[in-house]
């Protein structure tokens, strides 16, 4: 085909054959390689599988109806174990108004409104009657029923619940398939301190590209 | 053509030419060696397709038999694979029923754990990993996603000066993944989920490319799934694990959702920042949300996808 | 019927054998393609095993130089016509015996778009699920399902277009005009449709704002067709360098004048599109950001764009200066323009298209190794198709591959050459070239 090139005939058939003998090499050579699996397999480390308690979803305290729907105890809840019937605890507060908890009550944190203004026990709890709630309209209520009590001051919020829309639920959507499980105030806020306290985040995503987080490393703010 | 071609006059031009075909041939005997050489690794490729699953129809044109058949093709395959029977179901959607959901942006403290539950109760690859839902932190009073940090590993959440953002599959009434598969893999089914026939995608990932949201997920390597995290009730538009080289997506758990129950996001939000339910049903929360809740943001709604989920605020 | 079989089947054979036979020359280049594009292969079915984790794509940037080389080669297929136009709407003499070639590039280019498609996909097993009737074919509605259209109807056309041309002169008779002159034309804006339809593939993205433009489609038919004629330029001067076609210099520099105003709108788009995202400076800015100066501390885009961009304007500017009709400098421009349009087009465009996410994440993209050996080899196997026709195509219409020389001692590649042997049609004698 070419005709530009310098070479003899005789020449050229020898180029030519050597080239088909050289790619002959060549191609058997690739096949060894080929065959030879050089390159490997893709390897990546492992993404640590997540912890299992990310996972949960029980709420997160239990309320007194829960208790006592699992026949748990209640002695928690039996104040006239060590309060005198008939004889309104006293409360005390220190120079800043701030409620002084006694050493009874130990695991109670105050925090409820801001401004520490919600600090007096006796605006939900019954001083004449420990073991009943009331509001402060007067209407006395059990502690199974203290999300009724919730309501008394955060109306919309309580209508939210009652609607749905406010807290957790769990089961069926389908109500004709099986109930959905509504959780009360007191499952998921605390009612001396309902703000819901801050928690630790599951690990962050680690996808296939970009550069990957390292689960061990220290939290950055 | 009076003249005849050029004979090449040296005596051994005939065994030249024999030489030289001769050397042809080597090399091209050669060259197939090489050639079937070069596809050894495929040798590997156990479980990348069988004649059944080759052969399998369109999940529209199965017949209630066929559906049967692949079902228990399904099982059988987890089966062997992993060592648990799985149930496999096909559920259909529901009539009168069509799915919102409702996210609250006031509660929604960014701690993941819908995340996670998400890929427990999917199946989700772990290795490498693949997530539904990308929760974005964001600094207050911007929704703009550029600012937003993905990878955030805070020691406590909610971060002050912060709020967060899951996104996952909106399930938009107007879909842009839909409109652009080629082979009708991915279609939105009547009461608003929208799915993908993991039998049936070719893997080009046009609608990955299409999504305004970043939803969709391909199976870039076989999906990694330890077997002691198996849920085994599975569905075949839903949580059956997926093949290499598909796409997959959030489906609103369809099958718990199209069972009655809750997603698994849902469930697992420690505020109850998640709504879910049948938009259609006017006692349900979600109608009551959309019903009284005065700002609510459907993302990117200038993209007219029109999604069927919802993000709201308290306050 | 049953001789004329025979006698297509010995045309088909005969054609076959030619493809391999051939001086050392022929066998060295041959030889470097087929091994380039085992080596494709081998990466090829390695991923196919691993999957496309062994590209360098993610779920963040999902299509990556695939789709770019796909895009690129679209646009080098359709620009098969701007040599098509000037010989049958403006019977242009020096364009017409070329024309066979520019054609069989374009088949070669849809060959390899293909290719480039089929290795983009995760899988490729499926590919009959797209097929009309058995499968599940989404048309209108998906612009893929266009693109499969259009690019294989632009195959069988200009297959057909050469193969019937090649036939004809093979048996050295007249071709009837109805059997092909409108196949032409269809040809014609098919192969605008093509390009058109592959850049609706990025414009329908509603929720990716950088492909989202209607400039898109103008912006690849320019370029397309600065890009096209470029590589023909070239692709004529090899054949003239190792045949006996005559293809003359004016030939060359009528094609010249076609990259010379293309480039020009090229770069008059570019600068509409620069324009329009840069002073309105709204959010969407965000991924020609990323590309022209880089977003976050990412730039891996920018000084491949400002390459890309350097030798599209330089490339303008030696096109419309009279020293590029020397051919020495009308090579240097296009394979600058070549180069400028490879990476403005290919990753200039594809991957800024997903960096930010739609999520505002920045995940960069290389491409990996393995991926980079599968281009090589899909466009080495380009190559090596385009060779194989022009091997076939070139003797033919020299006439020395014909039904008249059938039964004669058959060609073996490196005899030495005596053109007069095989008189063709007075007015088609090649002259040979003076050594």
């Amino acid at each position: 085909m070419p005709t530009d090139t310098p070479l003899a005939p005789g020449n050229r058939r020898a180029w030519t054959n050597g080239v088909l003998a050289a790619l002959t090499g060549i191609f058997a050579l690739m096949a060894g390689l080929f065959l030879a699996n050089l390159w490997g397999r893709p390897s990546r480390p492992a993404n640590p599988l997540v912890d299992e308690a990310f996972l949960d979803t029980a709420p997160w305290r239990q309320s007194y109806a829960d208790l006592a729907r699992a026949k748990e105890d209640l002695s928690d809840f039996d104040c006239y174990a060590c309060h005198e019937k008939n004889e309104p605890p006293p409360i005390r507060y220190d120079a800043d108004l701030n409620i002084i908890i006694p050493e009874e009550h130990e695991t109670i944190k105050m925090g409820h409104g801001s401004h520490q203004r919600n600090n007096h026990c006796f605006n939900c709890h019954n001083e004449s009657n420990l073991l009943v709630l009331h509001t402060r309209d007067g209407r006395e209520l059990s502690f199974a029923e203290s999300s009724v009590l919730c309501g008394s001051c955060h109306g919309p919020t309580y209508g939210d619940w009652e609607a749905g829309a406010h807290g957790r639920i769990s089961g069926y959507w389908d109500r004709s398939r099986g109930p959905a499980h509504r959780l009360d105030c007191v499952n998921c806020h605390n009612p001396h301190a309902p703000r819901i306290p801050s928690r630790t985040p599951a690990p962050p995503p680690s996808p296939l590209r970009g550069p990957r987080t390292d689960p061990s490393r220290e939290p950055t703010h | 053509m009076a003249t005849p071609p050029p004979v090449p006059s040296d005596k051994t031009s005939d065994r030249a030419l024999s030489r030289r075909s001769f050397l042809r041939s080597t090399a091209a005997l050669s060259g197939l060696t090489a050639l079937a050489a070069s596809l050894s690794p495929l040798r590997e490729l156990d479980d990348f397709t069988s004649t059944e699953q080759f052969l399998q129809k369109y999940y529209k044109e199965l017949t209630p038999e066929e559906m049967t058949r692949v079902l228990a093709r399904i099982e059988k395959e987890v089966e062997r694979q992993y060592g648990i029977r799985p149930h496999v179901r096909d559920l259909r959607p529901m009539d009168g029923v069509e799915f919102v959901y409702c996210l609250n942006l006031t509660r929604c403290i960014g701690c993941r754990k819908c995340v996670h539950a998400c890929v427990a109760e999917n199946n989700l690859s772990r290795d490498p990993e693949i997530q539904y839902i990308r929760v974005l932190k964001l600094p207050h009073g911007s929704l703009d996603v550029e600012k937003a940090e993905h990878k955030y590993t805070a020691d406590q959440v909610p971060e002050k000066g912060f709020f967060y953002l899951p996104v996952q599959c909106q399930q938009c009434r107007n879909p842009a993944c839909v409109k652009v598969c080629p082979v009708h893999a991915t279609w939105q089914e009547s009461d608003g989920i929208t799915v993908i026939d993991y039998d049936w995608c070719i893997g080009c990932r046009y609608c990955e490319a299409a999504c305004p949201y970043w939803a969709r997920r391909f199976n870039f390597a076989k999906p990694g799934l330890p077997a002691e995290r198996i849920n085994p009730d599975m569905s075949y538009l839903g949580n059956r694990p997926r093949k290499l080289g598909v796409m997959e997506k959030c489906h609103f758990c369809i099958q718990r959702t199209r069972a009655g129950r809750y997603p698994a996001c849902l469930e697992v939000c420690p505020v109850g920042a998640r709504k879910f339910g049948n938009i259609l049903d006017p006692n349900s929360e979600v109608s009551y949300i959309l019903r009284e809740k005065r700002v609510f943001i459907q993302l990117k709604e200038e993209m007219g996808t029109s999604p069927r989920f919802f993000y709201y605020f308290d306050k | 019927m049953i001789a004329a079989t025979r006698n297509y089947l010995r045309f088909l054979w005969r054609c076959g054998r030619i493809a391999f036979v051939g001086d050392w020359r022929y066998y060295a280049w041959m030889g470097v393609l087929t091994i380039v594009s085992l080596v494709g292969l081998h990466a090829y079915s390695r991923q196919l095993v691993d999957g496309l984790v062994v590209t360098g794509m993610g779920d963040e940037v999902s299509w990556g130089v695939y789709i770019a080389n796909f895009t690129f080669l679209v646009g080098v297929a359709a620009a098969a016509v701007m040599m098509v136009i000037p010989v049958y709407i403006y019977d242009n003499e020096e364009l017409h015996d070329l024309v066979i070639f520019g054609e069989l590039l374009a088949v070669a280019a849809i060959i390899m778009c293909l290719a480039f498609v089929t290795v983009d996909l995760g899988r490729p097993d499926r590919f009959w699920h797209l097929i009309p009737v058995i499968g599940q074919f989404n048309f209108p509605a998906s612009m893929l399902s266009w693109d499969v259209l259009v690019l294989n109807g632009y195959l069988l056309l200009n297959v057909h277009i050469c193969g019937y041309l090649l036939y004809c002169r093979y048996h050295d008779r007249k071709p009837a005009r109805w059997f092909y002159i409108p196949f032409v034309f269809i040809a014609i804006f098919w192969a605008v449709s093509i390009h058109t339809v592959t850049a609706f593939l990025y414009v329908g993205l509603g929720g990716r704002p950088f492909w989202n433009s209607a400039i898109v489609g103008p912006r690849f038919l320019a370029s397309a067709f600065t890009a096209g004629p470029a590589l023909i330029i070239l692709a004529l001067q090899v054949i003239r360098h190792v045949t006996h076609y005559r293809i003359t210099d004016k030939a060359l520099l009528t094609l010249r004048s076609i990259v010379q105003v293309s480039m020009l709108i090229n770069v008059f788009l570019l600068i509409n599109e620069v324009f329009k995202e840069f002073y309105s400076g709204n959010h969407h800015v965000a991924s020609a950001k990323y590309l022209f100066i880089g977003l976050h501390g990412h730039h891996a885009l920018v000084p491949w764009i400002w390459t890309a961009i350097g030798l599209n304007v330089t490339a303008m500017v030696l096109l419309c200066l009279p020293l590029s009709r020397s051919l020495k400098w009308l090579n240097l421009t296009c394979v600058m323009a070549i180069l400028g349009i490879w990476i403005e087009k290919g990753m200039g465009l594809v991957v800024p298209g997903f960096i930010p996410t739609p999520l505002g994440e920045v995940i960069e993209y290389t491409p990996s190794l393995n991926e980079t050996l599968v281009c090589f080899g899909i466009w080495a196997f380009g190559l090596l198709c385009y060779t194989i026709f022009l091997r076939m195509a070139v003797p033919i219409l020299q006439g020395r591959l014909a039904k008249a020389n059938e039964g004669r001692p058959e060609i073996q590649g490196d005899e030495q050459e005596i053109p007069a042997a095989f008189p063709s049609k007075p007015d088609r004698i090649p002259t040979p070239t003076a050594h």
